[in-house]
């Protein structure tokens, strides 16, 4: 049953995957990655990551994407010339990406771990959990994310502002 | 120190964890064709976003393995970067189009030496 979720979830975020790189139409690639991501959020599920799978269904699958499409949405369809810099440009990428993902995988398929610190599987990933780490070991960083997400609303006011010519 | 191949045990199952690992690979892969292959820079976010999120299964995959949370923690880290990442990138490429016209992310090449 646990495979059965897992290979299902698999194939979906592989098939997205490729969509958002065959996908024409930028609104296409887009909900291609909200497929993504959604069934990477079940991934994290399956491995007891409650609070993670919940960021991610809210905050990435929601917000993020909605940005991006507002934004496909005030641009209007931009037209996408074959490239031209390039010869075989296509091809030459996958060939790249092709050996990169062989040297990933044969690293990843065969790593020897030490034997896990048995923690109790029953509240691993959970809010509290995750909020004990946060708010103890990791506070200096956790507050220096929220003053990049500060730094990142300016920034993008900044951008966004009206220009006097 | 004994060393084990990385077996997970989900609700009384027992999968690889190394499946994780290698699907994280293969998507990170496929985002980076993407990168390499469109010309639209609205696309090559998306497939920024989608080579971070493969970065996140295998952050959460080693956390689940090594049971140790700081793992997990680091990818709500990596979330919130690439959220204020989407809002700048997507904010910069607002300003420019309104500038111009644009086709393709080679037109950007001003600062090309």
């Amino acid at each position: 049953m646990i495979s059965a979720i897992f290979l299902a979830a698999a194939l979906i975020a592989l098939g997205g995957a490729v969509g958002i790189v065959l996908f024409r139409n930028p609104i296409a690639s887009v909900l291609s990655l909200v497929m993504v991501m959604l069934a990477l959020s079940v991934l994290f599920l399956l491995l007891s990551a409650q609070f993670i799978f919940a960021v991610q269904v809210i905050v990435y699958a929601g917000a993020v994407m909605v940005l991006f499409l507002f934004v496909i949405a005030l641009l209007g369809p931009i037209r996408e010339l074959p490239t031209r810099r390039l010869p075989r440009q296509g091809f030459l990428a996958v060939i790249v990406a092709g050996g990169f993902a062989v040297l990933l995988v044969s690293m990843l398929g065969n790593l020897r771990y030490h034997a896990p610190a048995n923690a109790d599987l029953s509240v691993f990933g959970s809010v509290q959990n995750i909020a004990f780490g946060l708010f103890t070991t990791y506070l200096y960083p956790f507050e220096l994310t929220s003053l990049l997400l500060l730094v990142a609303a300016v920034g993008a006011i900044y951008l966004s502002r009206e220009r006097r010519s | 120190m004994a060393l084990d191949a990385g077996t997970l045990q989900i609700g009384g199952e027992s999968i690889e964890s190394s499946w994780f690992l290698i699907l994280a690979a293969l998507l990170f892969s496929i985002g980076s064709v993407g990168i390499l292959v469109r010309r639209n820079p609205l696309v090559i976010l998306v497939c920024i976003e989608l080579m971070l999120n493969a970065v996140n299964l295998t952050l959460v995959t080693f956390s689940r393995q090594l049971q140790n949370l700081d793992g997990q923690l680091f990818a709500l880290m990596s979330l919130t970067v690439a959220a204020a990442e989407a809002v700048v990138g997507l904010g910069i490429l607002v300003d420019i189009f309104k500038l111009r016209e644009l086709e393709d992310v080679d037109d950007l090449s001003e600062l090309k030496g």
